[in-house]
């Protein structure tokens, strides 16, 4: 078993701590607060050992739109409070409090559930999803979705191969490969809808809508801390509403 | 011995197709029997299957006319999921044969046996007792999407006989194997058969088909243009006509036999060479 005290937590836990970030920043408006969770983040995904892959997605894919959605209530926002100038736009106090009140929240909540990913398997947490009463169907497309998109890209390889025996370019200028588009997308496609048929078949085959109840080899285990962690994140929220509301 | 499957006067034509695939199809599969359906391409062998299997009229669409029965019960009357347990079917293409879910061959396996509900620990004794039946105990932590298409196909045969079904409908289960993966998975079929199972198989190679199987059915166009006995069927006019491969002995005996030598009894299997022949020499 996996001794990581991050990574042996059950899915649920992983994927609640997900949801109590994003609901405490919609309550706490305090932009200071929402930046403090990315450093409490960095912190699980290091114990995690996962932090070099998150930050790096993070930075690939979230700092991009961090910086436009900032820029644009910087530029943007109406206000009267103007703090600066560039070009023909006028830099408002208020579009810089809005912009980091939003790029605060967007990164607390894109990075908690882009960390969720990183530290959970997803197997583990449909099968999670599964035992909290998700349908065998659900956790049926979810999970052989993750497989079939590699698969696809094989075929797509076979095809793409298969087509320039017939003559067709596939390699060279974007003008080229752009016109290699159709022929290897076509087949791929249609080859995809084609094989649902048999997959169908084959699930059939395996005893899917078995009436009855399904068993797993795969089995997670819930330890005391699964139990008492989501109890804290609900407590913490109530004390928060309760400070935001009473205080 | 009393028929598990009855077909009476089926026919049946696909959705949106003005032909019938098959037409006035009539059989009868006996308990524990080893059936081999022949034919040549695009003669509804595979749809035949489809309809012992209960995706016609369960899954595909379109006109089925006549009656199949499956234990005395009509085929409409039975849910798709529980024929799951009684039937089991092994297709033609072993690359969409996997369930798509599954990282390992031993999960692979497991699959069906975990839609059954059947008890975890049970499950890895079958699957274990399986993959070494069908020998492949070596991929069972592989992915099965990076099987080659005999690994697929062996890996199919085990996922479905793992569960137990009394009746195996098997469409060509070697054609991508080698000559020994082939000999091997009719040693497997043959196995389940003397395990009381009714096995229904389409099969291209006649050889293994006439050296495994205790009866025939030869469809022709859709038509069932003879059922009964294996070397019955093979001697038979109607399979002379039929523009069917002989297993090899038997095209041998049988030009010898045009060429005058006497024959003792047809031969259909390559053991049986050197007996169809002695005792006429012995006379002579």
């Amino acid at each position: 078993m996996n001794q990581n005290p991050i990574l042996s937590l059950h899915p649920l836990t992983k994927f609640y701590f997900a949801l109590f970030i994003t609901v405490s920043v919609i309550i706490v408006p305090n932009y200071i607060f929402a930046y403090a969770w990315f450093p409490v983040l960095m912190i699980i995904a290091a114990v995690a050992k996962v932090a070099k892959p998150f930050i790096s997605f993070i930075l690939k894919t979230l700092m991009i739109l961090l910086v436009i959605v900032f820029l644009m209530q910087l530029f943007f926002y109406p206000g009267e409070d103007v703090i600066g100038s560039w070009w023909i736009f006028d830099l408002t106090h208020e579009g810089l409090m809005h912009g980091l009140s939003l790029t605060s929240r967007i990164l607390a909540i894109g990075s908690a559930f882009i960390l969720f990913f990183r530290i959970v398997d997803v197997k583990d947490f449909v099968k999670a999803l599964e035992d909290i009463g998700m349908p065998p169907t659900g956790a049926y497309i979810v999970l052989s979705t993750l497989q079939i998109i590699p698969e696809m890209r094989r075929q797509s390889n076979t095809i793409m191969e298969a087509q320039k025996t017939r003559g067709v370019e596939t390699d060279g200028s974007l003008i080229v490969r752009a016109k290699a588009f159709f022929p290897t997308l076509t087949p791929l496609i249609l080859s995809s809808i084609a094989s649902t048929e048999e997959r169908a078949i084959t699930l059939e085959s395996r005893a899917f809508s078995a009436p009855g109840k399904k068993t797993s080899l795969h089995k997670l285990t819930k330890r005391p801390i699964d139990r008492v962690l989501p109890w804290v994140y609900i407590g913490i929220i109530i004390g928060l509403i309760i400070w935001r509301v009473f205080l | 011995m009393t028929p598990i499957i009855q077909l009476d006067n089926v026919s049946y034509s696909y959705p949106v197709s003005e032909d019938w695939i098959l037409k006035n199809v009539s059989l009868d599969i006996k308990k524990g029997s080893f059936v081999s359906i022949v034919g040549n391409n695009g003669s509804g062998k595979t749809t035949l299957c489809n309809i012992l299997r209960g995706f016609i009229p369960h899954f595909h669409k379109g006109d089925l006319e006549g009656a199949i029965k499956l234990d005395g019960t009509d085929m409409s009357e039975y849910q798709l999921g529980q024929l799951g347990e009684k039937i089991g079917f092994v297709f033609q293409n072993p690359f969409t044969q996997i369930s798509g879910v599954k990282d390992t061959v031993f999960e692979e396996v497991a699959y069906g046996l975990e839609n059954l509900g059947v008890p975890v620990e049970d499950i890895y004794e079958r699957v274990e007792e399986v993959l070494s039946l069908v020998k492949i105990q070596n991929l069972r932590e592989k992915n099965p999407f990076e099987l080659s298409g005999g690994q697929r196909q062996r890996v199919a045969l085990a996922s479905i006989i793992v569960m137990d079904p009394d009746i195996l409908v098997i469409d060509e289960p070697s054609s991508q194997l080698d000559p020994i993966g082939t000999e091997h998975v009719f040693e497997i079929i043959r196995l389940m058969k003397e395990r009381g199972k009714t096995i229904i198989l389409v099969e291209h190679k006649m050889d293994l088909v006439a050296e495994y199987s205790d009866e025939l059915i030869v469809l022709d166009k859709g038509e069932v243009l003879i059922q009964g006995p294996t070397r019955d069927v093979l001697a038979s006019d109607v399979f002379n006509k039929a523009q069917i491969q002989y297993p090899h002995v038997t095209e041998i005996a049988l030009e010898l036999q045009k060429q005058g030598v006497p024959l003792n009894f047809l031969p259909i299997r390559d053991s049986e060479i050197t007996t169809c022949f002695e005792n006429d020499r012995g006379n002579k």
